[in-house]
Parts: C-alpha cells; structure tokens; sequence
C-alpha cells in the first residue's frame, strides 16, 4: 500500500519547509488556489470519499458544502488538533513529523469554503507540537504559501496557531469554538450548527488533523486514486494508534478494510510475553471494548467495527491481556470521564462521577450484585440524553465493559476483592 | 408571523413560526418541566429536563431549542419521555443534600415540585455525596449554597445579558463544577436579588428574607411597587399582618420579569418604625391625644383660618386619594398651591434598566388628579421655606427629610399658624404639626397608581391598618364632608368611577377593567395593553 498520511515522516527534517517541498509541498495548494474553483475543490473531496478522522466520520466534502456561499459574514477553517482521545496518538505524530502537510491540508480547505483565516487549535499538552506548528507557519508565511495574495492568485489567507488550555472537552467542535472564542470550554447547543454560526457566530468548518493532512496527496494525486483504495464506503487510508499489550506499539497507516486481526498479530507483532488477548478498544477510550472473538472478521473501516458492535472512532487501538482486570480498566475510563465532563449538562455532569463511583466499589470488592444493572442503567440515561457526544463517550465504554466482562464483575462482587490482580 | 400547525400529546396546535415547543405547548396549555429555560434569557439546554419526543426523530430533543414545523407530531408523555425524566431528577438528586426541612426554598423549589410530579422514586444512589461552599456570601442581598445548585445557570446568564454585570460564572468541571463570583467581584448592582427569584431551587437565596416565613404561609396580594415611578408589578407577600417580602409580577409592559433590589426592600422603610395610632392635637406646646371628631374639626377650622394654603401630597398616595385631597383642599381655598413630592436624582446605567429617577410611584396620577399648582414641587418648598404659606396639611411624606436646607425648611414649618399632617409615624415634620392625622401607608389600602409612561395600575391592601388609624381617603372623605361637599362615594372603586367622569384622561375607564396587568392611558379606554 502506498502511504498517504504517512509519505514524509521517516524522512530526516521531514518537519522543514525545504524537505516538505523537495518531497512536492504545496504543489496542491498552488493547483487549488491557481486553478480549482471552490466548488471544484469540493466536489473533488467528495468524489475522493474522504471521511471526518476525528471520531464521527462525517463526509469532509459534504461538510464544507453546508457553508452557506451567499453569507455575508467571514468564514473561519479550523483544524482541530486537539488530540484528546486516551489511546490516540497519530496527530502529535502528524503535526511534530510533518507540520506542513496539516497545514497545505488547512489551508487547501479554507479555500474550499472560501475562509480567509484559518486557526490551528492544538492541545495545551501538545507544548513541542505547537511549537513545531508555529514555525512551519513562519516559514510557510515566507514563502508565500500563508499571506496576502497567495502565487499571484488574489487569494489571502491567515493562519493562526492557537493553544488550548488542555480540556478533553475542546476536541469536541463547539467547546473548542467557545475555547477559541476566548470563553470557557463548553459545547453549544444545536442547532444553530457551526456551518452557518460557528466561531464568533460566522460560517465556520471545523476538521481534523488527520483528515486535512490527506488533502494535499488527494489534490495531487486525484480523487480517483484516493478512492480505489479501502473498502465501499469507506475510502482511503486511516491511521491507528496502538497501544497497550501488544509488541510492536506505534502509529499505522492502514488501507481501509484491513483485517483486524491480521493487523494486530501480524503488523503490530500481537501480545506479548506469551499473554492472550483479552480484550480490545477499536476507536479510543470511548468507543466500546471488543472481546477476541468478536474482532475475529472484522476489517478496519467504519461499517466493519459497526456491524461488531462498536465503532473505528479516532482509530485509538487499546490492546489488553489476560493479566488485565476489566473492572479496574471500565473504572480507569470512567474515572477520565468524570474527571474530563465539563459539567454542563445533568446527566453527565451527574451520572460520570455516580457510574465511576460503582465501578470503583466493585473494584475495591464492596460491589453489590445489582451494581452492574445499575451502570447499565445510568450510561443507559446518559446516552443520547446530552448537548454534546462526551455523554455518549462515557456511557459507550461502561456499558460494553459490563455487557462484555459481566462475569469478571460478578467474581469481584462474589469474592469481595479484585479477582484478577489478587487472584 | 407565518402560522405554523403541530401536534403536542395529540392536540392540534396552531402558533407561529420561529416558536420552540417549549413555547407553543405553553401556550396551549401544555407545561413541559424545566429549570434552565427562562423566557427571558438565552438558551443554555443543560438541564435537560425538557427532553420531549418528536416523531421521526431518533433522539429525543430538547424543548427549550426546538423550533416548531408544520406538521411537527410532538409527544410529552411518552414512555420514553417520562422515564427520561425520572432519570434527570434523579441525577439532579444525587448529590444535592435533600434538606428540605431546613432550606428557605422549600415550598417554591422546582425540585421538590417536579419531584412529586414526575420521579416520586427513590435514589438509587449510596455513595457519598460531592461537597460545596454553604453560605456563600454573593452580595448584601444574596447567599450561595454550592450543595443546593443544579447549575442551570440562570443566575450567570441574567448577570451577561440583562444586567451585563459578569459578577458570575462557573467554576471547575463536571461534579465539581459551582457558580462563584468572579475574583474580586461581589453581586450588587441595582438588580441583584433578581437572581433569586430565577434561581429554581434553593441555591440562591434571599438575605433578607430567608428563615423568617416558611413560604407555605404566605399570603400573596398583586400590588404596585412603592419605590419609584416605574410603577413595577409585584406581589406583596405577608405572613401574619406584616410583609415578609416583595417578588415581582411579571408584566410584559412594564417590568418583565424584573424588580430592582431598592424596590424590592423598600417596605421596610414605608412601613417600619411605631405607627401612630390616635389623631394628636397640639395643646400648651405638645401633642396630645384626641378623638377623630375633634381632631378632624380642629383641621378644618385651623385650615379655614390660616390664609394662605399649601397642600403637599405623597407620591405614594393613590389617584384616589389624590383626587379627594385636590377637591378638599380647593374647597377649602380655590387658590391653596397643591403639589405632590417630587425628587429626582442621578441614576447609573444598571439603574436605569428598571428605575426611575424619583421616589414618588404614583407623582403623575396625583398631578393628574390636580395636586398640580403652577411651579412644581421644588419651588413650592422654597416658598414654604421663604414663608409665603401660613398653613400647609402634608400627607405622608417628612419634608425634613428633602433636599435643601432643612434647618430652615424645619423653622418654617414652626412658624407656620396652622399644620396638619397626615402620616403613619412621628417624623419630624409631624412633630411640629398642630393635628397630627394617622394614617396608612402603601401595603394599607387599595387604589389606583399611574406609572411616569400612563399605565395605569392597582394597589390592592395586603395589611391591615392598625386599630386607630384611617384610610387616606376616609380622612378626605369625612373632611369634606364636615367642609360642607358631600360626597356620594366612599370605596376606592366608586372614587375611581368618579374622578373617571371628571378628569378627562381617565374617561372611559374602568375600575374593575385595570385587573392584574393595568392598562395604558390614552390608549381610548379601558383596553389592556
């Protein structure tokens, strides 16, 4: 498989200006901006089938086509780099490896719904990324490619880097829009959604690093070749994080419709130490936990890891084996969602902090049989019932932990103590 | 204004476009439960309690943020609604302290209401409850308790955008998130104790009110404010003849939903202190006792006999009141100069949203009704002052007590030959009175009050006079009677009917068609506005 994501990082000073160039940089940005029409540009994302690689994948092309054209107010792009996701990992390598890819990729979508100006959210952790970020930007400005009247075209385009104070939340597109309005970290009620009152109210697209960085190899290479690889629906190539028990840990680039478990013992080298799988997070923390038998024929692709009952999120692969208590692994999640809801809504504000406290008492072997019923039963009153996903996050992860290791919860409430780790 | 037609619980309901469900169904009756929703504020959607169904819709949506459409099928009482509900009263419960018995909001907390209405289940939690600041002192008329909140954010959303104060915001993340001030800011602009009043449950409370009535025990009597010429709508709350608290009434046209905090505890100075409870004559150089019949005819022939009159009326007094006091006081001299107090002062911004720059409620009605002689009510009290007046009857308000120069104000009003006053305490005006007259304040009597824009509104009594004391207008009433003017109305109601007939802006209206929401003068009659 020929790399898209992934084509400039094993490249020594792949992160300079001059080797992203010397590599063909910003070549796409000067077709768009020199011969592409927005809505050129839109159609040709779409007919790449290139998906949201934040979580949710959404249609990009679709998203940008929301953007109201005849709006007077100005349009804001916004790349979300604020990798949040426990067990996702592939936009830190993304923006610290190959900086001007994200950015050719931000700014070849501002273009498309006609922004000009641009912001880089990036994670408050993320210290050494937005500093990598911040001078690609310099030299990108120049060079010419970021600024007023870009190769002559007429075109001028802004780009600011802007960090985050380093809340979960603010990976969520509205909280990070109330982030970089300057105000407190929360998501906004929809509708109105950020197509038409974005930041400070105007037309705004909000996309990831992942999705924007596969923009300049689409422009260049055209959406035909984007599309021939993956699966029907799902185009492409994806990255995954893997992390956990597994040999080889690390980012992956991966044709989409990729066999799981092929992927897992035989890319990333399976469980080590003569372990067996136990158990295995396809999308991040927030997406339901899979048992072994369950990955068995499923691909990597969105409607694979659906159909298992789960879903390819931000493609965070947490791998656990058999030496993994799964009562402490559901209150470990729990206790990151408790500790990240940003308190705004009831039953997430509520219902994080009650389910992480019933999975630490059964945790501790003071849980009562119908304990597990009664997780089920608050993530079953969070889920759907809140403004934004974050109480989907939480409740997805507790109920498929429960549904999945009911019995490893019943051992610990039948011998009052941890049956895994003090077996 | 596009009409829109949905179905809320199978009820076909006609509104208009740009409605949310949550609006059109109370409009048609129908109360979908909520705490964060205020009409008058923006939507925050955190609360989550108007979860509703919409058919066609997989996920339910909240009330409070959705639009109507045509054609729109819109279930309230579904299955999947109530248990929803169930669910947000409970998470709302867990960690909040259910300690009723000893919180002042009990009896007006939407939790307890909605928990009888829709939960009556028991918690299912058993872990300890989060923690938060008690008795947090927010501002002079404003106490916090973190554990009580359910963080709706009506109190930070008010502070933004109807007083754009920001003294609030919100701290910390998820269970540990509470309403605080800002650093260094404390809660006391002009409309502080609005945030009581909005604040659903028992987390924000009133200062000066909270543990002094168990709410259940109050009587609640619509009424105008007393404190200035905006004429707000309130309901005066009274627990065994005294009134324990304003809140205010909501009218569209004249103070939303509002009540500034100098209103709002205004009845503490209008009706505190020792009323007087017998008429006082003064007799070798003191004031003693007398019977309403002698006191009455010692006004009468002291009035007739002082040469020239000034009358100086309250604003608080009523139209009705104005109306007699006006006719008295030109039978007694056609050329007495009449005037009701009028003071004006600087007001600040936040004032201004609701204040006016008096403190005389009804001084428009009163001048309307005649107590309006040339020159305004300034230039009558330099001439009181000048001593150009031998007599003067002052109602309800101590002169010593005004602006300008009160020594000398004080000393004219000693050397006037003849003085009554006509108040409910012993002020210094009434203690250099020849007839001293008890009389009732604001919360005492019924009447009518016209606001600076014209709207005209009605007083209804609360209290009860204390024994001894008469009504304004009963004084007026009997004194013009013993003047030789019978008059053929004693009830505010028929003094209304009769000023109607004879003061030509107020023909055509109705007493009885004021009702709770007043009604706009020189609109062409008795029509709500």
């Amino acid at each position: 498989m020929e790399k898209v994501l992934l084509r400039n990082i094993d490249v020594s000073d792949s992160h300079t200006l001059e080797v992203y160039r010397a590599r063909g940089g910003y070549r796409a940005w000067e077709k768009v901006v020199q011969s592409m029409k927005p809505d050129q540009l839109i159609d040709e994302v779409k007919a790449s089938g290139l998906r949201g690689r934040g979580g949710a994948g959404f249609p990009t092309g679709m998203k940008w086509s929301f953007v109201p054209k005849d709006n007077p107010k100005p349009k804001y792009m916004v790349c979300n780099a604020d990798e949040s996701e426990p067990g996702t990992f592939k936009d830190r390598l993304l923006i610290e490896k190959d900086p001007h890819a994200t950015i050719e990729g931000t700014l070849i979508a501002a273009y498309g719904i006609q922004s000009h100006t641009a912001f880089i959210y990036v994670r408050g952790e993320m210290a050494f990324a937005a500093g990598v970020l911040e001078r690609a930007v310099e030299e990108a400005k120049q060079a010419g490619f970021i600024g007023e009247n870009v190769f002559g075209s007429g075109y001028d385009l802004d780009v600011i880097v802007h960090r985050g104070a380093g809340a979960y939340i603010c990976g969520e597109e509205t909280a990070l829009l109330s982030s970089l309005e300057g105000g407190r970290g929360w998501p906004k009620v929809k509708p109105p959604f950020p197509a038409t009152h974005g930041l400070f109210g105007c037309p705004t697209v909000v996309n990831n690093v992942e999705t924007l960085a596969a923009l300049p190899w689409i422009i260049e290479r055209g959406a035909p070749a984007y599309a021939a690889m993956g699966t029907e629906k799902s185009k492409g190539t994806k990255l995954f994080s893997v992390s956990g028990h597994i040999a080889k840990p690390g980012v992956y680039e991966v044709e989409m419709g990729y066999p799981f478990k092929k992927f897992l013992e035989e890319d990333c080298g399976g469980v080590p130490n003569g372990r067996r799988l136990k158990g295995v997070i396809p999308g991040g923390a927030s997406m339901p936990v899979l048992r072994p038998e369950e990955i068995e024929k499923v691909t990597l692709d969105y409607e694979s890891v659906q159909a298992a009952g789960s879903l390819l999120g931000s493609g965070g692969v947490i791998v656990m084996d058999d030496s993994t208590c799964m009562v402490r692994a559901a209150w470990n999640i729990s206790r990151f969602y408790a500790h990240e809801s940003c308190g705004q809504c009831s039953p997430c504000r509520e219902g994080c902090h009650w389910m992480e406290k019933i999975f630490w008492r059964i945790e501790q072997g003071q849980g009562d049989n119908s304990d597990m019923d009664l997780i089920l039963n608050v993530a079953g009153n969070i889920m759907g019932n809140t403004i934004c996903p974050f109480g989907d996050a939480a409740a997805m992860p507790a109920g498929a932990f429960i549904r999945k290791f009911r019995d490893e919860f019943e051992a610990h409430v039948a011998e009052r103590k941890c049956t895994v780790r003090d077996a | 204004m596009d009409p829109v037609k949905l179905i809320i619980d199978g009820q076909e309901i006609t509104t208009v476009k740009g409605k949310t469900v949550i609006q059109a169904a109370a409009e048609a009756g129908i109360a979908i439960p909520h705490y964060c929703y205020h009409p008058k504020l923006s939507i925050a959607g955190n609360c989550r309690m108007c979860l509703i169904e919409i058919e066609k819709m997989p996920k339910l949506q909240i009330a409070c943020n959705t639009q109507v459409a045509e054609g729109m099928s819109v279930l309230t009482q579904s299955p999947k609604v109530l248990s929803v509900r169930k669910a947000v009263m409970e998470f709302l419960l867990i960690n909040h302290p259910v300690d009723c018995p000893i919180c002042d909001q009990a009896g007006e907390c939407w939790l307890q209401d909605y928990y009888m209405t829709h939960d009556l289940q028991e918690s299912r939690f058993e872990a300890r409850k989060e923690h938060d600041r008690k008795r947090d002192i927010f501002g002079p008329n404003v106490v916090f308790d973190g554990e009580r909140c359910i963080k709706c954010t009506r109190c930070v959303r008010f502070l933004e955008e109807v007083t754009h104060t920001y003294e609030l915001t919100v701290d910390n993340r998820g269970d540990q998130s509470t309403i605080a001030l800002f650093p260094g800011a404390v809660l006391d602009n002009p409309l502080s104790a609005n945030v009581v009043d909005i604040c659903p449950v028992g987390a924000l409370t009133d200062r000066d009110f909270r543990f002094k009535v168990r709410v259940w025990y109050l009587q609640k009597t619509p009424s105008i404010c007393p404190g200035c010429s905006t004429g707000c709508n309130t309901s005066v709350e009274t627990y065994q003849n005294r009134i324990a608290r304003f809140k205010p009434r909501v009218n569209e046209a004249v103070n939303s939903h509002w009540l500034c905090d100098e209103g709002r505890y205004c009845f503490h100075d209008l009706t505190g202190g020792e009323r007087l409870t017998t008429p006082m004559i003064r007799q070798e150089g003191g004031l003693v006792p007398a019977t309403w019949d002698i006191a009455l005819r010692a006004v009468l022939k002291g009035l007739r006999s002082a040469g020239q009159l000034a009358g100086i009326l309250s604003g608080r007094n009523t139209n009705e009141e104005a109306f007699l006091f006006a006719k008295l006081m030109k039978k007694l001299s056609p050329e007495s100069a009449l005037q009701v107090f009028y003071q004006e002062r600087e007001l600040t911004e936040v004032q201004k949203i609701l204040m006016s720059p008096d403190r005389s409620p009804n001084f428009r009605g009163a001048a309307e009704m005649g107590v309006n002689s040339n020159g305004g009510f300034a230039s009558l009290m330099d001439k009181l002052a000048a001593g150009n007046y031998s007599g003067a009857y002052v109602v309800g308000e101590d002169l010593t007590t005004a602006n300008g120069n009160h020594e000398k104000l004080r000393s004219a009003l000693e050397k006037l030959s003849f003085l009554v006053v006509q108040d409910i305490r012993m002020t210094d005006t009434a203690k250099a009175a020849h007839v001293v007259l008890p009389a009732t304040h604001f919360g005492e009597k019924e009447g009518t009050y016209t606001n600076r824009k014209g709207r005209l509104q009605k007083l209804n009594a609360a209290v009860i006079p204390p024994d001894g004391a008469l009504q304004d207008c009963e004084i007026f009433i009997r004194l013009l009677d013993a003047a030789g003017e019978r008059v053929s109305y004693s009830t505010p109601g028929e003094i209304f009917q009769a000023l109607a007939q004879e003061i030509p802006s107020y023909r055509g209206f109705d007493y009885d068609a004021i009702g709770d929401q007043g009604v706009q003068l020189g609109s062409g009659g008795a029509e709500p506005s």
